[in-house]
């Protein structure tokens, strides 16, 4: 239509375009000029100039190149389906990105350093959230801990007590019970003392058949129905409640939920739960579970010992007992009898029990055991 | 008619080929390579990587759908999801955090107030998030917008649902009707205001037999269920008596057989039903849209959602059977190595495991269902589109200003995402 102009490559050739002020679409020439893409409508006028360095390649089909203007406020698209033209564009151009080597690049950086994010996340929350818990537990005021303990006690409820069993959850509040619990009041009260806490434990004693007890934030504890079946003495349930009386005095529930907490908001909150269901803190929990627990029942089986010295019980039947209920749960990972972890933990027992001499006198008269062991009978 | 028997033409020269005035030009090999190479990175990246994952899944679905021979473009990018994200983080970790606090002094209620406060940030968000998604479709060189109080839709929504459950579904074709009314008279594309048409009693008539097959016979099995236990003996009963004879006296028995065919029923109508369901609604909605002139009309038929499902499950099939033979040669594999070591790391190694299967076999069915149902239903619903009057299309002028993305941030944080 016009002659070639000094400085115009002889490529030239169609396209479609729009202005960005309007939908309307306009079949357009393009020319190559030295500089710059010239977009010349069929009746001469240069509807648009763009430098070559101002070009953006944009999404769109394979076969189509969209171009745009980087930076400009207005949406005004070029598109070229020719090939040749395409090729020839994208020789001039160097932000132009026909093949998508310029936005592979990038990607390349993302993922580089998204993987970088995600192995320091790990690293925190192995070595920092345990830390920070730790740091942070005494800074927790008693009342709120004790709120805290409360709430969780009552959810562990909620997922214990399945109520089927018709009766009440919580043992030693029938008419036949009360002797039962009053006998582990007096067990309970004698540690308590020995304990000297700032605050007091509530104690509940649950239907449950395992030989298990749990410590929550704040001094709740549950004690386990099987727990009083599997004990021979009352020194080796006053051991286990010892050792309970540990994990409330070094505040290990308090750190627990404090850990679990940010484990949350670091996997969950941060970075989102890309599979539902919470696997990755779930997983991030078991693991730190498994490798911390170890030192904190070391250090609840010492206090526990000493403890049950001062009262004047018997500090080797928390070994015992322990022995014994090996392979149900504990609070702590599983414990197998022939895994090392409980032999270790029973001979840690012995020694600290040898180095605490101490008087030794009966905890509970033979009536007053026999109506603890029948705490949870019913009726 | 003629639209939908006419070959779909190849090579576009120069020349006007007759083509149809909607195409999905999308091969689905490069989006499953897209969605493949997403899920390993997702894995790797504990999830950071989801912002390019979405972004990349919604630059094709835009740019290989073509109308009136243009195809749309995407024009978001996933640094503007993360900032949406890192603004939703913002705002909703002091609130968590709040009311837990509140929670734990003041009681209970306290956390059913939260649930209704991020309920209502949820629908909140999703009104925002579709004004972002809008104002980042570009077609011919405009851009669609939304304009609208997000509040407002939010109370709409949330108050349109609680009818939805209350009525037990009667109220959702009426739901749809309105809540789409506000959504499209609020939508533009340049300066053509959207609108929708779809009337709520069309759906509702539609729909009054696929309600019907559902919910009767899930209302009857659970009158059934609970007629059948003797409330008095079952409450009368004493915990210490037999088992057998209180099951049986108590009429428990009869109860879980009635629960369980109910259960069957429900599951069984929902196979089949659903893709039905889905159809009517997705045919109702397209058939109800428009912009200024342009009216467009929906030919979508049951069986290619169908299809569509029929797909996912085999390809889901196909890949459960890998997964299962690929973690029974792992657990032999575990047994072998980890014998000699210590309890506690067999714990972690195990629990790592677990997690990775677990994780791996989420992202895979994750990415079966996005190639096959969400790229299938997309397919269909654009290759039976009719659109007509697109002539308008030359007269629009743009309008509009992109919008923030803190609603898709909200969205993505509270679960409420859409595409």
């Amino acid at each position: 239509m016009n002659a070639p102009e000094m400085g115009i490559s002889p490529v030239a050739a169609r396209g479609i375009f729009f202005d960005g002020r309007t939908a309307a679409r306009q079949e357009v020439a393009v020319e190559l000029a030295s500089a710059a893409l010239r977009l010349r409508a069929d009746d001469g006028t240069i509807l648009a100039e763009w430098g070559y360095d101002e070009l953006e390649t944009l999404s769109a089909p394979d076969d189509v190149l969209r171009l745009g203007r980087a930076g400009n406020p207005s949406l005004a698209r070029l598109e070229v389906k020719d090939p040749q033209l395409a090729a020839a564009i994208d020789e001039r151009s160097a932000p132009v990105d026909r093949t998508g080597r310029i936005e592979r690049r990038l990607r390349d950086k993302v993922i580089f350093w998204s993987v970088a994010a995600t192995l320091s996340l790990v690293l925190v929350a192995v070595l920092g959230v345990p830390l920070l818990a730790t740091a942070l537990t005494p800074l927790v005021p008693y009342p709120l801990e004790r709120k805290l303990g409360a709430a969780v006690a009552s959810q562990a409820r909620a997922s214990l007590d399945n109520k089927r069993t018709g009766s009440a959850f919580e043992c030693g509040n029938t008419e036949n019970e009360h002797a039962g619990r009053a006998a582990f009041d007096k067990l309970l009260a004698q540690i308590e003392a020995a304990a000297s806490l700032p605050w007091p434990l509530t104690v509940m004693i649950v239907r449950r058949p395992e030989a298990n007890a749990i410590t929550f934030p704040g001094g709740h504890i549950f004690v386990f129905e099987g727990l009083i079946k599997n004990a021979d003495t009352p020194d080796e349930l006053a051991g286990v409640l010892a050792h309970e009386v540990g994990h409330v005095a070094h505040h290990d529930g308090t750190r627990t939920v404090i850990q679990g907490a940010g484990l949350s908001l670091l996997f969950g909150v941060l970075l989102g739960d890309f599979v539902g269901g919470g696997a990755v803190i779930l997983a991030a929990k078991t693991i730190l579970r498994t490798s911390y627990s170890r030192e904190v029942e070391a250090a609840a089986d010492t206090y526990g010992v000493t403890l049950i010295a001062r009262t004047g019980g018997d500090p080797r039947a928390l070994g015992t007992i322990l022995l014994r209920i090996a392979g149900t749960t504990h609070p702590g990972p599983k414990i197998l009898a022939d895994h090392p972890d409980t032999r270790d933990r029973v001979a840690a027992i012995e020694a600290t029990a040898t180095a605490t001499p101490g008087a030794r006198r009966a905890l509970l008269d033979q009536t007053q055991w026999a109506a603890l062991k029948a705490v949870c009978s019913r009726v | 008619m003629t639209i939908l028997d006419a070959t779909v033409p190849t090579a576009q020269t120069g020349m006007p080929v007759r083509s149809p005035m909607v195409r999905f030009l999308g091969r689905s090999g490069a989006f499953w390579r897209l969605l493949a190479r997403g899920a390993v990175m997702l894995m790797f990246t504990l999830g950071i990587y989801r912002f390019w994952l979405t972004t990349d899944i919604r630059r094709y679905l835009w740019s290989s759908t073509e109308v009136a021979e243009e195809s749309f473009e995407y024009t978001g990018t996933a640094r503007e999801l993360l900032l949406g994200f890192l603004i939703a983080i913002a705002v909703l970790v002091p609130l968590y955090s709040a009311f837990f606090l509140l929670t734990l002094t003041l009681g209970q209620i306290w956390s059913v107030l939260s649930i209704a406060a991020l309920t209502f940030l949820g629908q909140y968000a999703v009104f925002r998030a579709r004004r972002y998604r809008l104002t980042r479709t570009v077609y011919r060189g405009v851009r669609f917008h939304q304009t609208g109080s997000a509040w407002r839709y939010s109370v709409y929504a949330v108050l349109w649902w609680m009818l939805i459950l209350l009525s037990l579904g009667i109220a959702y074709p009426f739901a749809q009707s309105q809540l789409e009314r506000f959504k499209m008279r609020n939508t533009f594309f340049g300066s053509l205001a959207g609108r929708f048409d779809g009337s709520g009693w069309h759906l509702f008539v539609r729909g009054l037999v696929l309600w019907a097959l559902a919910v009767v016979p899930f209302a009857i099995g659970a009158v059934a269920t609970i007629l059948a236990i003797d409330w008095n003996t079952l409450i009368s009963a004493a915990p210490g008596d037999d088992k057998a004879s209180w099951l049986e006296n108590s009429g428990l028995a009869g109860a879980v057989v009635f629960a369980a065919l109910t259960g069957l029923w429900l599951l069984l109508s929902f196979a089949v039903l659903y893709p039905a369901f889905q159809t009517m609604v997705l045919r109702w909605w397209v058939s109800g849209l428009r912009f200024g002139d342009i009216a467009v009309d929906s030919r979508l038929r049951m069986s290619q959602v169908f299809g569509v499902y029929a797909r996912f499950l085999g390809y889901a099939l196909v890949f459960t059977f890998v997964v299962s033979v690929a973690l029974m040669i792992g657990a032999l594999a575990l047994a072998a190595v980890s014998r000699p070591l210590d309890a506690s790391y067999k714990e972690i190694v195990t629990t790592l495991l677990v997690l990775g299967a677990y994780v791996a076999s989420a992202l895979g069915y994750s990415t079966i269902y996005q190639a096959t149902v969400k790229l299938g239903l997309w397919r269909c619903v654009v290759e039976t589109l009719d659109i007509s009057n697109t002539a308008v299309l030359e007269h629009v002028t743009a309008a509009g200003e992109p919008a923030s993305p803190v609603g898709e941030g909200l969205a993505d944080a509270l679960n409420v995402g859409g595409i």
